[in-house]
């Protein structure tokens, strides 16, 4: 693989040339599955990764068991699960479970659902999970600095039958600001950025390292599932050749459909499910593009067919739906309704009473204070004591939530604790029953969610751009 | 490549194609690539006779901390005009004072996003306060006030 490196950097810096670093990386094998079902022991410390590829130097990073991303989890489905968090940092941690519906104390926000975990010591998460899908584990302490650096990876609930497909292939994503010497760039926190995109990176990796090629086989069906474990970057994949078709959006099944244009939005913190038929040609390659933003695309990765002949004639007759989680249907006739307006950032237009986006000739955030707020309130940093919900709800409540974008940025707004339908965007219905954690709004947007309020506990609301969330753009709401 | 040497060499390109009286002035703006009034700055450049190229970027902290500007003295996007950095909505008037001088500073920038300022939405409020910056550490200096 070595020398195939070398001769990849020319060709890739060509054609990445002005926008991001070029990288490459070499082939890597999956972490491999624990020995003890549902039983994970995890330690969290400094380590160093190959994230351009082996023959390049390489980057000092946090790490879970010393790989970035850190070890699948793989858990079943309605299965008591206990993992043992280490923390062998030199600074508290704490892992939040991204989209597992669980008790409030095994949450992971430092604080508000427990103590961080201090240098040193451990830390239990017992949690059952209900639903089946592609979640992912994070750090939720520091947690701008701490995903930055490299602590997450991805959680596997299986399903209680196996789908039919002949591969279930994960591909976690991660975007890293690197210097020329491929170091993580310092400036974390950077009031700027924290009122704008966030801190966006310049090297993409997949599964811990830039990906020149993944292996496939004409004729094969692969459930592919995607993580963006980003701390800021937004993601607009299109597959040249290929229709991928949606099977379940953050762990959750929907109906099974082609993406709008062809291109899969996948913002800070979600996942999406997909199913590809692999209908190319034996030898070919197809590009994977990102062309999010604007004058900026790349190739992430390309889909590297074998000379081996189609494993079938036609695509599997199977068909696409996932087995449905069992997620509680809110009563929309019933439902209480709250509005919760996202406030602030660069060009905000001055909406916010007192703290507006422009103000006395400087702006929100410039002060080293909060660049954002949530209906006027602003919670910055990582979660701690003594939030007060901005909501409370009586549990058992089905909750219409109107979440409106006032700012001129993207946000993901991350719910802990539970998993809501997406009801509209901007007055119009959201098809495909869409169930999320995780629900991207582009500026100006406006999105209605509803959930049943059935897990008790004080619950974070907050961008997952990380930037943002430690500036501002969170919240609590409490189920009692 | 790396943007290092992506920066120096277009200061480099810069520094050395002098342009004919009658012709108008390159600057390189870079930008967040989802920042709106950035366009509008540009836009008043050119208009003022500039000849503005725009390279949308998610690298802009670490191009304006390369060319000197401390990170609480950011405007919102980037420009290189004969190796000077100008960042922010700087007006053009201070832009030319900065060209003809010639002063041996590593540029001006022009914190924030004020309102009123170039490029920005909304009336004046308060005196824009224009700040020389250096490599070399010292603390940033007011330059021109308008």
């Amino acid at each position: 693989m070595n020398t195939e490196s070398n001769t990849r950097v020319s060709r890739r810096s060509l054609l990445q040339a002005g926008a991001s670093l070029a990288l490459i990386r070499a082939l890597r094998s999956r972490p491999v599955r624990a020995d003890v079902p549902n039983g994970y022991r995890i330690v969290a410390a400094p380590t160093r990764a190959s994230l351009a590829g082996l023959g390049n130097p390489q980057t000092e990073v946090w790490a879970y068991n010393g790989t970035v991303p850190g070890p699948v989890v793989h858990l079943r489905q309605g299965e008591p699960a206990r993992i043992v968090i280490e923390n062998r940092l030199e600074q508290d941690t704490t892992v939040h479970w991204h989209g597992i519906r669980l008790p409030n104390a095994m949450d992971g926000v430092p604080g508000l659902t427990q103590p961080p975990i201090k240098p040193g010591e451990s830390f239990t998460y017992a949690l059952t999970p209900p639903d089946a899908g592609s979640f992912w584990y994070h750090s939720h302490a520091n947690s701008l600095e701490q995903l930055g650096r490299g602590l997450a990876g991805a959680v596997v609930v299986e399903e209680r039958v196996p789908v039919a497909v002949d591969r279930d292939i994960l591909w976690f994503l991660a975007d890293w600001r690197l210097t020329s010497e491929a170091h993580i760039a310092s400036g974390f926190g950077n009031q700027m950025e924290a009122a704008m995109s966030g801190r966006v990176g310049n090297a993409v990796t997949l599964n811990g390292m830039v990906s020149e090629e993944e292996p496939v086989r004409a004729g094969e069906r692969i459930r592919l599932r995607l993580v963006n474990g980003s701390l800021a970057r937004i993601m607009a994949l299109r597959f040249e050749g290929h229709r991928p078709v949606i099977v379940a959006i953050d762990g959750q099944p929907c109906e099974p459909h082609e993406p709008e244009g062809g291109r899969l939005l996948l913002g800070p913190a979600m996942r999406i499910d997909v199913v590809l038929d692999m209908q190319g040609e034996p030898g070919r390659r197809y590009r994977v593009i990102d062309d999010f933003y604007d004058g900026l695309s790349y190739w992430l990765t390309q889909l590297a067919y074998g000379e081996k002949p189609p494993l079938r004639r036609h695509p599997l007759d199977a068909p696409l739906n996932l087995p449905r989680n069992p997620s509680p249907d809110p009563d929309l006739v019933t439902a209480e309704r709250h509005e919760l307006t996202l406030q602030g950032g660069m060009m905000g237009g001055g909406t916010m009473i007192g703290m507006g986006g422009m103000m006395g000739g400087g702006m929100m955030g410039m002060g080293g204070g909060a660049a954002w707020a949530i209906n006027g309130m602003s919670m910055i940093g990582d979660g701690h004591a003594g939030m007060e919900p901005a909501l409370t709800f009586q549990r058992g409540r089905s909750v219409v939530l109107s979440l409106r974008n006032q700012t001129a940025w993207w946000h993901p707004m991350h719910f802990h604790g539970h998993s809501f339908r997406v009801l509209t965007r901007n007055s119009a219905p959201v098809p495909h029953r869409q169930w999320q954690d995780t629900v991207l709004m582009a500026p100006r947007d406006t999105v209605e969610v509803a959930f049943v309020a059935d897990n008790p506990g004080d619950w974070m609301l907050h961008c997952h751009v990380m930037d943002h969330q430690v500036s501002g753009l969170m919240t609590v709401l409490r189920v009692a | 490549m790396n943007r290092t040497t992506r920066l120096a060499g277009f200061v480099a390109l810069v520094a050395f194609s002098t342009p004919a009286i009658a012709e108008p002035i390159h600057a390189i703006l870079y930008k967040n690539p989802q920042c709106s009034c950035c366009e509008k700055y540009a836009a008043y450049l050119r208009h003022n006779g500039f000849d503005v190229e725009v390279k949308p970027t998610n690298d802009l902290a670490e191009i304006s901390s390369k060319a000197g500007v401390p990170e609480r003295m950011e405007g919102c996007h980037t420009m290189f005009i004969n190796g000077y950095v100008i960042d922010g909505h700087v007006p053009v008037d201070i832009v030319r004072k900065l060209l003809s001088e010639k002063p041996a500073i590593a540029g001006i920038t022009l914190p924030g996003m004020p309102s009123g300022s170039p490029g920005m939405v909304g009336a004046k409020t308060e005196k824009f306060v224009i700040y020389a910056v250096t490599k070399d550490g010292n603390a940033p200096t007011v330059y021109a006030a308008e």
